[in-house]
């Protein structure tokens, strides 16, 4: 069985290829995340034990188990900590760290960095022993003063600063002038994942932080003989509360843990787009098995014939799909190293830098490919498996095997349905649980919907071919007529390849309608919770917008209101609950901010320096009148009575002053600055004051109202244009499934074509004939893709009303455009097989065996 | 007498070196207008390759094959499509027709593909004479062995091509449904003056035909004029010893 199984897969060279690309492309997906972060990890690891050699105990604030959804916070501890730790037995030496935020100004005067990469500042260490850092004799020397900073080789390079020039920084204030006395390199590196490093004299670091008379981080050397996890031991009760002592080894562990959950988006995002390519490339899988099951029936029947069981005949397709299977997995995982070196490769373009190292293949990676691969392909090939099993021996003996016995289409029906159903209810439960396993039930549920479809769309194909293909039939007579009879003559077979171009097409449709849908619901949330005429924020996720920035904002004639928002995350003590919600000024917001809270409620909030609560969660989770003890990420804690309640959801769950807010962090800083323009100035000449400001903040934008909508528009297209290019490859999976159907389809009829040729149809013809067929394929994929994208999205669209995402938005335009493509596409899948069957030997073809 | 194809000096040999087959080894012949034709031999003698060669199916290694006055040879692919197109019909041992069309749809797929339109008058004359008038609207797979054939003889004679080459026409029949393909062929030559080249193993076949070519080893070895199939049982006899 093995030898008759092998010699199947030689003769079958150029579809088993095509079958096989689909797992190539999902394995290489799956093992391309892995190895991407595998590599990752192993590098910083490495890096961060390099970093911390000369260390054996980190001394730092407690890091907050909440509230680090946006970064790690940013936390410090007062400088008698460091006498504290000095003054334990066993500890050689000791240094005392400064760290925060710092942005460059570049040349251009904008700010560098702060989407991807983090912008550090730090102060510099005098230990050698305790720092990575290194300054070259010829790269200047370290900071000793105020006004002094060093950089990182590669950020000088890269913005073009030489020693002695004025480089501008900014912290929590304005942009301050520094001279640049020293390039400094990281270890060996000339950088570190891409981060900018300003080095600051460490009393200047206090000030331009904030912190004086605190410090972030002591880094302590452990005398000879006494054992890292011995000295954090005795530093730990030794040190206040709310600070610890780890050791190296420990911090190393936790910095590239903390690394790899800020990389899980890639890898969860990987990891979906594989599941995708891998459900996508199941139909072709499938529907290359049944083809060519279809094909032997004559030599399956033989088999049978002369003694083999229908187990026999199973296992040995099975078998085939296996060998097929494995080979490509390994493909696929060797695909996967060159997807992640691409991806590193395209991050560090993106400025994301990584460091150098060995990549990293664990044996899991290996495994789980290899287990992916071929789990998908023996699922996908068992149903052909087993109708290959029940041909009956006769079979051998019959001459036309064309005329298939037609299925119970009214079971085809109902099982379709039942199935469509039960992905639909899955994708509404989903929708209505909590958040983490709702995602997981509505990919599900969507898988299943997407299935259902696939089982139903026999059904359709037969009148779809006949519809769409009357155009074709009146223009290209001969050609389209044998075009559409061909899609018409196995509806299973047509539907199946459709189906699989259906699931990128909805994929894409649903994406399509839910950005369209947030587009439109950013605008009017935007318009109607936020109805100043500018606004100032942050051009990074890294800073935000100074406090003095807001007092000048506050001054300008042009400008009549200001306010801020922000939004804090705390934990309520006594209901051990972590939530999100906003802080407000409300002696300034009325007529800026729109929450829904009564006038008296804000009146109250800011008299009683309280809280208001979402009136959804009033009574069920927060107590109306109700005291409680919130916590804020740096550990300050305070009581806080619920003294009202606010309705707009988008605020989170609850409300709070921003003076409260202030005493939670560090540095206060704003997310979102808003303003009015005064009586008889335009807006435009508000912001374009206020932009004047920005000359001192060049980390601050400042925008109209329509300049921010467009912002939220353009961010939200950008991610669209990501996801949408990702899913273009479930249809490229799925366009050559088309490829390889009609491939197989013209082998099957070679005599038929030979006929053609014979009795004077020409190359062009049929090279037409198979171009119309794809087409119709195409078509009815995309337009089935379609319909179940766009029901899709409407169930989650309508579902997400109360998340603020009511209004349903159809982008009509990018629908037309996808049944075009879907068209094009299918003449582009048709030019392999077309060639193939206008070169068919024609006496081949009539040849009588 | 005119010649509606004739084919001087064929030579065709397949593959090379010591798996070199001659399959015709200078085959001089002419076909003449309205006339039916057979080619015999045993296996292997190169009558399908002749009838190939002549149908500009394939091509020859040396010598011409001459249709009325257009050499066969000199013409590309796309002028040979044009010739079997407008010039040849074909009746194929099996699998003659498209099992996605109807018995009307083959019949007129010739004329389809060329975008020609078909003689309503000599449409139903062919299909009369094939008697196959209430079995136009069926399928292939609807249809026996010998409605098949017929149909394909329809079909090959619709476009009223110079000449209809057929390769064991009746050779896949039971003997009743193979004379009424054989006697419609007969027809179409006395009646309609069409020009029939035919490949048969079978003495009573040949005995159709105006005049039977006997092959073997790519050579024409003997000839006979107006057989009976006695003649041609005996002939073969003869050239068997
Ligand atoms: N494509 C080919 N490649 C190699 N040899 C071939 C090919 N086609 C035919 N032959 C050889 O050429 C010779 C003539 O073949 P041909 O098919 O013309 O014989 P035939 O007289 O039609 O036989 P049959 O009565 O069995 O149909 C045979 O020896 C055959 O093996
Ligand atoms: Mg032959």
């Amino acid at each position: 069985m093995l030898k008759v199984a092998w010699s199947s897969i030689r003769a079958n060279k150029v579809r088993l290829l095509l079958t096989s690309f689909a797992i190539v492309i999902g394995v290489s997906f799956v093992a391309g995340s892995f190895v991407f972060t595998d590599t990752i990890s192993t590098r910083f690891d490495r890096l961060f034990s390099d970093i911390s050699a000369g260390v054996d105990v980190y001394v730092q604030p407690v890091q907050p188990d909440f509230g680090t959804d946006f970064g790690p916070i940013q936390l410090s501890m007062p400088e008698s900590v460091f006498d504290d730790v000095m003054a334990v037995d066993g500890v050689a030496d000791a240094e005392a760290g400064v760290g925060g935020t710092a942005q460059l100004v570049g040349k251009d005067g904008e700010v560098v960095g702060g989407f991807g990469p983090p912008t550090l500042g730090f102060s510099w260490s005098e230990d050698p022993d305790m720092t990575p850092l290194r300054i070259a004799p010829e790269n200047g020397r370290p900071p000793q003063a105020a006004g002094e900073i060093a950089i990182d080789v590669a950020t000088a390079r890269d913005k073009d600063y030489q020693l002695g020039d004025m480089v501008g920084v900014i912290t929590t204030g304005p942009v301050e002038e520094f001279t640049l006395v020293g390039i400094a390199n990281f270890g060996d590196e000339d950088n570190v994942a891409g981060a900018t490093l300003v080095i600051f004299e460490f009393e200047e670091a206090q000030r331009m932080f904030g912190l004086e008379g605190r410090i972030s981080q002591i880094s302590v050397a452990a005398d000879p003989g006494v054992t890292s996890e011995d000295l954090a031991g005795r530093i730990g009760a030794v040190v206040p509360d709310g600070v610890e002592a780890i050791t190296a080894a420990q911090s190393t562990a936790d910095q590239t843990a903390e690394l790899q959950e800020g990389l899980s988006f890639l890898t969860i995002g990987l990891l979906v787009f594989a599941i995708i390519a891998v459900f996508v490339g199941s139909f072709v899988i499938y529907n290359t098995f049944r083809i060519i099951v279809a094909q032997r029936t004559r030599e399956l029947a033989l088999l049978r014939a002369i003694g083999a069981t229908g187990g026999q005949v199973t296992r040995m397709v099975v078998l085939e799909a296996l060998i097929i299977a494995f080979v490509s997995s390994l493909i696929g995982i060797l695909g996967g190293i060159v997807l992640s070196q691409l991806l590193a490769a395209a991050l560090s373009a993106g400025g994301l830098g990584f460091p150098d190292g060995p990549l990293t293949l664990l044996p899991r990676t290996v495994i789980v490919g290899i287990l992916v691969g071929v789990v998908v392909t023996v699922v996908a090939s068992v149903l052909p498996a087993r109708r290959a099993a029940r041909i009956p021996p006769v079979a051998a003996m019959r001459a036309d095997l064309s005329a298939t016995p037609r299925k119970d289409l009214r079971t085809r029906a109902i099982v379709g349905v039942i199935v469509v159903g039960f992905g639909g209810s899955l994708v509404l439960v989903g929708l209505f649980t909590s958040i983490s396993n709702g995602l997981v039930l509505l990919g599900v549920g969507a898988g299943l919907a997407f299935l259902g479809v696939s089982i139903l769309a026999p059904l359709a194909a037969r009148p779809f071919a006949l519809f769409v293909g009357w155009p074709i039939r009146k223009a290209f007579t001969v050609a389209g007529d044998l075009a559409v009879q061909n899609t018409r003559r196995q509806p299973r077979r047509t539907a199946s390849t459709a189906s699989a171009l259906m699931i990128g097409v909805a994929l894409v449709v649903f994406v399509a309608i839910f950005g369209a849908s947030i587009k439109v619901s950013i605008g009017n949330t935007v318009g109607e919770i936020f109805p100043a005429d500018i606004s100032a924020s942050s051009t990074n996720f890294t800073s935000g917008v100074s406090p003095q920035f807001t007092d000048e904002l506050r001054m300008l004639p042009e400008i009549e209101q200001v306010t801020t928002l922000n939004s804090p995350q705390v934990r309520f003590q006594e209901l051990q609950m972590d939530a999100t919600g906003s802080a407000i000024e409300p002696a300034t917001s009325e007529g800026m901010i729109f929450t829904g809270a009564t006038p008296e409620a804000i009146t109250k909030l800011a008299a009683t320096d309280g809280l208001l609560v979402l009136e959804e969660i009033e009574g069920t989770d927060l107590l109306l009148g109700e005291t409680y003890t919130i916590e804020f990420p740096n550990g300050v804690t305070g009581p806080v009575e619920v003294v009202g309640v606010f309705t707009d959801g988008n605020f989170g769950d609850f409300i709070i002053t921003r003076d409260r807010y202030a005493t939670g962090v560090e540095v206060l800083t704003d997310q979102l600055v808003l303003a009015n323009a005064s009586q008889g100035v335009s807006v435009d000449e508000a912001a374009a004051a206020a932009d004047a400001l920005t000359a001192d903040y060049p980390n601050v934008q400042v925008q109209t109202k329509s300049e921010l909508v467009a912002d939220a528009e353009s961010q939200i297209d950008g991610l669209l244009a990501i996801f949408t290019g990702l899913l273009a490859l479930a249809i490229i999976i799925a366009i050559l499934g088309i490829t390889n159907t009609l491939a197989l389809s013209i082998i099957e009829r070679t005599r038929e074509i030979g006929l053609l040729r014979a009795i004077g149809m020409s190359r062009r013809q049929l090279r037409r004939m198979v171009r119309w067929e794809s087409v119709i394929i195409a078509v009815f994929g995309a337009m089935l893709g379609m319909v179940t994208g766009a029901v899709l999205g409407w169930i989650v669209v309508l579902a997400l009303r109360d998340e603020g995402l009511g209004d349903f938005a159809i982008p009509v335009g990018q629908l037309i455009t996808l049944i075009l493509v879907a068209g094009i596409a299918g003449v582009v899948a048709a030019i392999y097989p077309a060639w193939k069957a206008s070169r068919l030997n024609i006496l081949d073809a009539i040849a009588y065996e | 007498m005119t010649s509606a194809i004739s084919v001087t000096d064929a030579a065709k040999i397949y593959g090379t070196g010591d798996a070199a087959v001659t399959a015709l080894a200078g085959v001089t012949a002419s076909f003449e207008q309205g006339k039916f034709t057979a080619i015999m031999g045993p296996s292997g003698s190169g009558k399908s390759t002749l009838l190939h060669c002549l149908a500009g199916l394939d091509s020859l290694d040396r010598g011409d094959v001459l249709l009325g006055d257009v050499e066969l040879g000199a013409l590309s692919d796309k002028d040979l499509t044009l010739v079997r197109r407008e010039k040849i019909g074909f009746i194929f041992q099996a699998f003659n027709l498209i099992p996605t069309l109807t018995a009307k749809e083959n019949i007129l797929l010739p004329l389809s593909i060329a975008g020609h339109t078909a003689d309503p008058d000599w449409y139903d004359e062919v299909v009369h004479a094939v008697g196959l008038e209430d079995r136009l609207g069926h399928r292939p797979s609807e249809l026996s062995g010998g409605e098949q054939q017929r149909v394909a003889a329809a079909r090959a004679l619709v476009s009223r091509p110079d000449i209809v080459f057929a390769d064991e026409p009746s050779g896949n029949l039971d003997s009743k449904s193979g004379a009424e393909l054989l006697a419609f062929m007969r027809t179409a030559v006395d009646d309609f003056g069409q020009t029939i080249v035919m490949v048969t193993h079978d003495a009573f076949a040949a005995s159709h035909a105006d005049r039977v070519i006997f092959l073997d080893d790519g050579q024409i070895i003997a000839e006979l004029m107006d057989p009976t199939s006695e003649q041609i049982l005996d002939k073969m006899k003869q050239l068997g010893d």
